[in-house]
């Protein structure tokens, strides 16, 4: 009974952030390309079995779905050393393989249709494990399939697996450059509302921070995907360390997010990695402790979410939770003098309406990859600085909606047939509210929020009636 | 002087000397020697004087002795030719000239006119080389030998009425008449006392345990105290030949033992010499004492003066064995060799000596005994007399019980520290024979012995050789005790064992502990009495072989139990239920029932600690971010609405700070606790040199993890307001789930009534004729609905209130109890419950 995760890889950006993901944990764990246990690897105390599973003949596959609605980034990975890996039965690339064409309506109604074949593979899955955990969607919000078809899902496994924990690392679009998406805006605004709604963590993984810390961090002058994708990869294998390497603490997912999301809705976790390095790169090696680590964790150059915050509104953030994961040689007295300088230095910011602390997770270092640096962390963190990211969607959105730009590509899908442009109040308006919640946990009187505007409050909470037909009430 | 011609030979003899001399010395051309001019008479007379007088060197009467000093002054003085010479001539002399007396004498005279030359030479005197003093006149004679005499002979005044002789007649005579016994019968008797034997006049009286002299006997007053001080040797005899006596009648019967049995016959050889004396005294004491006047040549006669000189050495002896005796009457073993030894530290050389000797024969079984513990693990003690004892106990005790130091029998020269680790070397090879069944230390044991060369030479050292024997004990405990630790961590796997009751029973090994709490806790939660322990067991069984302990050793699974304690009635499963290890034989020495009993208490409390955490998730997981709970109440009137949103509200933000108590309890557990006595539990484990060692970093490592889970004796109070807090949190527990049933329940019923309400429209549409009393049916069920719910939310919230209130006092009074705690750190406890400050804002 491993508590197994299933992952679905949705989509162009989904599918190569998880293939990065494989390839590490296969690292991780010792595991060849082929999906055979390589000689070395026999130190064991590392837990496979979350992640993979064991065919008849002992190959490790990993528990995960490959979707795409066009063919490329999955050809590429059929084509690639790590093709023997995967289950080929858990492969779904849409038959006429014209993908969604960055309309999220398109990859949501698209989904509708092959509900049927995605959930039969995920049922399979779901009955081939002993006591599965839940979900982790890998996908953008930003383009159509990995936006409308990760959103289709998201509320499919709500309504399905309604017990089981879902989970996202979802990549937020680069907000620096111009993007050949336009209808990027619209995207995000119709994933979010299922992320907000539909699912329990969402890892946000912000391309325009991404960009910035493989610049500024590591010294790329124009990083490729593959780069920032090995940063993906990297903070995604470290956030599933103690679930792969069990301990005293934190060895199930629920126990993980338990703590870091106290208020079921602001479950949008931040990240923050160091040291970083990326592939075949010489980096200076520093002095690594647990003190420099979790120091440098709380640094915002080292995190990787953009924060569009004004001053004034950055210096009221507040944090809610933070865990922090590190791995390698720690001495556990280390940890209580780096908490002490930290609470001692302030260097830290956390809500005032309830009790809160950095939590500290120790977890080991594979021994089969070798590491420059003696210490690396891991921050998953709730912050409401967050809320800045979301508001800029949401002005984004309004400028597009404003001009009544590109809307027709929606209303050629039932959700918006007949000009009802109503998904897209209500998904405004349910971000909005998040952002509401979040500035209000900034507040000390978080507790009484929303609590003296009840209708202002029901709109939040009432309209995210997400699973059960909205329009039931017309 | 016997023949009568002789003496007439002898004046003419001396007269023609005279002569001889004078002439020679006379003046050139002066008138020959007048034979009876005054000159000549003084110098005869003077001649006489010297010859009749008692002049006698100071050197001992020994012809060798001297010719042997003659030779050895021409040596140094670089005539060795001559010395070789003189020593030829005086061979010659010795074997040829057999008729001829007082060779020493002649020898002597030799010698000292040789050097009474050089002095003349030097002092340029050479015109009264010869008997210079001839010329002086008597009043100076006292005065110039000084000059010219320098050899130390002292000239007495011989009296020439011979009054000396007469004065020693008279006091012979006064003396006789003042004794009826005669000084030779009193030192025979003496002689007889000092054997413990009763003599014709000296009797041992047994009241006062002492020899007395007869009251019959009269004697002088200084006799009496002169027979009395010699006869105390005897008494001291007595005392010890009758505890040789005793001891050796004891010897089959009583324990005398074997260091008791070394006693007697180190005293009987320490007797024998004194049984030698006196047999020669006894030889001595038959030759008649001479009178003073004819004192010179009869030397072997024994006065009580004599005697007292003669026993002045024995009597220090005896005095000394007499003490030990008495000391050690009561004494065996061990005790006996330190009483002796406490004697030894004697600044009398002589004393020292014989202590010495004494002691190296008393303790010399002692030694042997310790030499076949150290190198053998044999305990040959059948009298009980060594300073280890052994005791029958079961392979588990062995270490703890199985042996001990004997305090009394601890001789003193060993000092306390060599005599633990004499222990614990011992103590290793029986641990090893007996509890690992080990055959390795006999070969660490050889080699030791050959490098000590123990057993080169049997009983090789002993007492005055301690540093021999810490030799031989240090590289022996070395060489074992490396041995012992390499056998536990080898063949035992002693740091694996370790790390697995660390990893179940200390709950390290997370997915092990949360399938099983997942598995079990269905079941624990019915009665005690009711739980099977065989299924329990197969559920431990199911929980490794669906985590990674499936992959640990077999034999340590094998060894993990699951232990149903003695339950009263109204337990709950969760309250009796708990893992063992069986550490077995030989690690059940460091595991022993009572450390078991610890790690089941810690075990206990880390337990309860994982279920109420277990319980908290299980309350998150009914509230999580996307659960439907959090939608769908549109219909609700809004006051009811707020109620619901509110109840939602205090359950998280109450959880919000349990979860934050509980999750940084564990925290402070695992960081501060677990781990930290772990790692220096694995740094000591590291340095520690034996078992004790190893014992003591383990006693240690359950020490600081009983006193940080605050399981020890003094944070009885913070232990107990953790309990009632985790209570408190189950009931939390529940509360949640009612409130969650409660609200699923009233969703279900809206969604049932809104899609009847749906239908009605539409078959109202269809037929309008049952749709009134549906209708109705459905407004009144609304309005019940909408009662209900508010009753149901009404009372959840006041239940939340009152535990949220119950709950802050008690937490209030956990968090006020920290910092005051003296016995232990729990600063960090403390700093990480109110990280961000909560509780400091909220009391102020």
């Amino acid at each position: 009974m491993p508590r197994e995760i299933i992952t679905l890889q949705v989509g162009q950006c989904g599918n190569q952030i998880g293939m990065e993901f494989w390839k590490q944990l296969c690292l991780e764990h010792g595991i060849s390309k082929d999906g055979i246990l390589e000689d070395f690897a026999t130190q064991g105390g590392d837990r496979k079995d979350v992640f993979f599973y064991q065919a008849d003949d002992q190959h490790y596959i990993p528990r995960a779905l490959l979707i795409d609605l066009e063919p490329r980034v999955i050809n590429g990975i059929q084509n690639s050393d790590y093709r023997n890996l995967y289950n080929h039965e858990n492969i779904f690339v849409s038959d006429h393989g014209g993908g969604a064409g960055n309309n999220w309506a398109s990859g949501y109604h698209q989904g509708k249709n092959v509900e049927e074949d995605i959930m039969d593979m995920i049922d399979r899955e779901a009955d081939g494990s002993d006591s599965l955990e839940g979900f982790v969607l890998c996908h953008s919000i930003a383009g159509g399939t990995g936006s409308g078809m990760g959103s289709y899902l998201l509320e499919t496994l709500n309504d399905r697996y309604s017990k089981k924990l879902v989970q996202t690392y979802s990549v937020f679009p680069n907000q620096m450059e111009t993007s050949d998406v336009v209808v990027q805006p619209y995207n995000s605004l119709l994933t979010l509302k299922r992320l907000t709604l539909n699912a329990d963590c969402v890892v946000v993984l912000d391309n325009t921070a991404l960009n910035r810390i493989a610049v500024e961090r590591l010294h790329l002058s124009n990083p490729t995907f593959a780069q920032t994708n090995s940063l993906v990869s990297t903070v995604m294998s470290a956030s599933t360390t103690t679930l792969r390497y069990p301990g005293y603490m934190n060895n199930d997912l629920v126990g993980l997010l338990a703590s870091l999301i106290p208020t079921p809705r602001c479950h949008f976790l931040m990240t923050g990695y160091t040291p970083l390095t990326v592939e075949r790169q010489a980096n200076v090696i520093r002095k690594t402790t647990v003190l420099d680590v979790m120091r440098r964790l709380l640094q915002a150059k080292n995190i990787m979410v953009s924060s569009y915050a004004r001053t004034k509104d950055a210096s009221q953030a507040k944090y809610i939770s933070i865990l922090n994961i590190i791995q390698g040689e720690v001495d556990p007295t280390q940890v209580h003098e780096s908490l002490q300088r930290i609470r001692e230095r302030k260097l830290v910011n956390f809500i005032e309406w309830g009790p809160a602390s950095i939590q500290v997770a120790l977890s080991r270092k594979s021994p089969y990859v070798q590491t420059a640096h003696r210490v690396s962390g891991l921050m998953l963190a709730s912050h409401t600085s967050i809320r800045h990211l979301f508001s800029k969607c949401l002005s984004q959105y309004d400028k597009l909606r404003r001009k009544q730009a590109f809307l027709d590509n929606y209303r050629k899908f039932p959700m918006f047939a007949d000009n009802d442009l109503s998904e897209f109040d209500e998904s405004r308006d349910i971000i909005e509210s998040l952002v509401d919640e979040y500035k209000a946990c900034e507040s000390p009187d978080y507790i009484k929020w929303g609590m003296e505007d009840p209708n202002n409050m029901m709109t939040g909470e009432g309209s995210a009636a997400g699973s059960l037909d909205p329009k039931s009430e017309v | 002087m016997d023949d009568e011609e002789e003496q007439q030979k002898l004046p003419d003899l001396v007269k023609a000397l005279v002569h001889h001399l004078l002439s020679q010395n006379l003046p050139p051309n002066s008138p020959p020697l007048n034979p009876n001019s005054s000159h000549f008479r003084n110098s005869l007379r003077y001649a006489h004087r010297i010859l009749s007088s008692h002049l006698s060197p100071s050197i001992t009467p020994d012809a060798a002795a001297v010719a042997e000093s003659i030779k050895r002054r021409l040596a140094t003085e670089g005539r060795s030719s001559e010395a070789l010479s003189f020593a030829d001539l005086y061979t010659k002399f010795v074997s040829k000239a057999a008729d001829v007396d007082n060779k020493w004498a002649l020898l002597h005279l030799f010698n000292i006119i040789s050097q009474d030359r050089k002095t003349a030479v030097k002092s340029q005197l050479d015109s009264s080389v010869f008997l210079p003093n001839l010329a002086i006149s008597d009043n100076n004679a006292v005065k110039t030998p000084r000059k010219g005499w320098s050899d130390g002979v002292v000239v007495l005044a011989k009296d020439p009425d011979n009054r000396r002789d007469i004065a020693f007649r008279e006091y012979v005579k006064l003396v006789k008449e003042e004794n009826d016994v005669t000084e030779e019968a009193m030192v025979t008797d003496v002689l007889y006392a000092c054997q413990g034997v009763d003599g014709k006049y000296v009797k041992f009286d047994n009241e006062n345990s002492c020899y007395v002299l007869l009251d019959s006997v009269r004697v002088s007053r200084g006799t009496t105290g002169m027979v009395y001080r010699l006869c105390e040797l005897g008494v001291l005899f007595k005392k010890v030949i009758g505890y040789i006596e005793q001891s050796l009648g004891r010897f089959q019967t009583e324990d005398v033992g074997t260091v008791g049995q070394a006693f007697c016959s180190a005293l009987q050889n320490e007797l024998s010499d004194y049984y030698k004396l006196l047999a020669v005294l006894e030889a001595h004491s038959s030759n008649p004492i001479p009178l003073l006047s004819e004192s010179g040549n009869s030397v072997n006669y024994l006065s009580l003066r004599r005697l007292a000189v003669w026993l002045a050495e024995p009597m220090v002896k005896m005095k000394l064995m007499a003490d030990l005796v008495e000391k050690c009457r009561v004494l065996r073993g061990g005790a006996m060799a330190g009483a002796i030894h406490l004697h030894a530290r004697h600044g009398d050389p002589m004393v020292h000596e014989f202590m010495k000797r004494l002691l190296q024969r008393v303790c010399s079984p002692l030694f042997e005994m310790v030499k076949r513990w150290v190198l053998e693990g044999e305990l040959e003690d059948i009298f009980a007399e060594f300073f280890i004892v052994g005791q029958p106990v079961k392979a588990e005790s062995l270490w703890r019980e199985g042996y001990r130091l004997h305090d009394v029998m601890l001789p003193s020269f060993i000092s306390a520290s060599l005599a633990q680790r004499i222990l614990r070397t011992g103590k290793s090879i029986n641990f090893l024979r007996v509890c690992c069944e080990d055959r390795g230390w006999a070969h660490a044991a050889t080699e030791v012995a050959i490098d000590t060369g123990a057993t080169a030479r049997r009983g090789g050292f002993g007492y005055g050789e301690t540093d021999t024997l810490e030799s031989l004990v240090d590289e022996a405990s070395k060489r074992i005790d490396k041995h012992l630790l390499d056998v536990i961590y080898e063949r035992y796997k002693f740091k694996e064992h370790c790390l697995a009751i660390k990893r179940y029973l200390l709950l390290g090994q997370g997915d092990f502990v949360q399938y099983l709490m997942d598995i079990v806790g269905p079941e624990l939660s019915g009665p005690a009495n009711t739980i099977s322990s065989f299924k329990v067991a197969g559920l431990l069984e199911t929980a490794i072989r669906a985590s990674n302990a499936q992959y640990d050793d077999p034999d340590i699974l094998d060894r993990l139990r699951v232990k149903m304690m003695p339950h009263e009635s109204g337990d709950r499963g969760w309250d009796v239920f708990s893992l063992e290890y069986d550490a077995r034989v030989p690690l059940d020495t460091v595991f022993t029932e009572s450390v078991m009993a610890r790690y089941l208490r810690i075990f206990n409390f880390l337990w309860k600690l994982k279920r109420v955490e277990h319980a908290l998730i299980g309350a998150w997981k009914i509230l999580k971010p996307n659960c439907i709970t959090s939608n769908s109440f549109i219909r609700l009137q809004s006051s009811v609405k707020m109620q619901l949103v509110s109840a939602l509200r205090r359950c998280k933000v109450l959880w919000v700070e349990i979860n934050h108590f509980i999750s940084n309890l564990q925290y402070y557990i695992m960081f501060e606790v677990l781990e930290i006595s772990w790692s220096n539990f694995l740094s000591e484990m590291e340095v520690a040199k034996d078992l004790d060692d190893l014992l003591a970093a383990h006693e240690k490592y359950m020490d600081s993890i009983v006193e940080k889970s605050l399981l020890g004796e003094l944070s009885q109070s913070l232990y107990k307001s953790l309990v009632v807090i985790f209570d408190l949190i189950l009931r939390f527990r529940s509360h949640a789930d009612i409130l969650y049933e409660g609200i699923h329940e009233l969703q279900a019923k809206i969604t049932e009534s809104s899609l009847s309400s749906r239908a009605q429209q539409k078959t109202r549409k269809q037929s309008k004729d049952k749709s009134l009393d549906e209708g109705s049916w459905i407004a009144d069920g609304r309005k019940a609905l909408t009662q209900r719910a508010g009753e149901f939310l009404r009372k959840m919230e006041q239940d939340l209130d009152a535990i949220t209130k119950e709950y802050t006092s008690l937490q209030e009074e956990f968090i006020s109890q920290l910092p005051v705690q003296q016995h232990v750190d729990l600063k960090f406890l403390f700093f990480r419950l109110d990280f961000n400050d909560f509780y400091k804002r909220v009391v102020s």
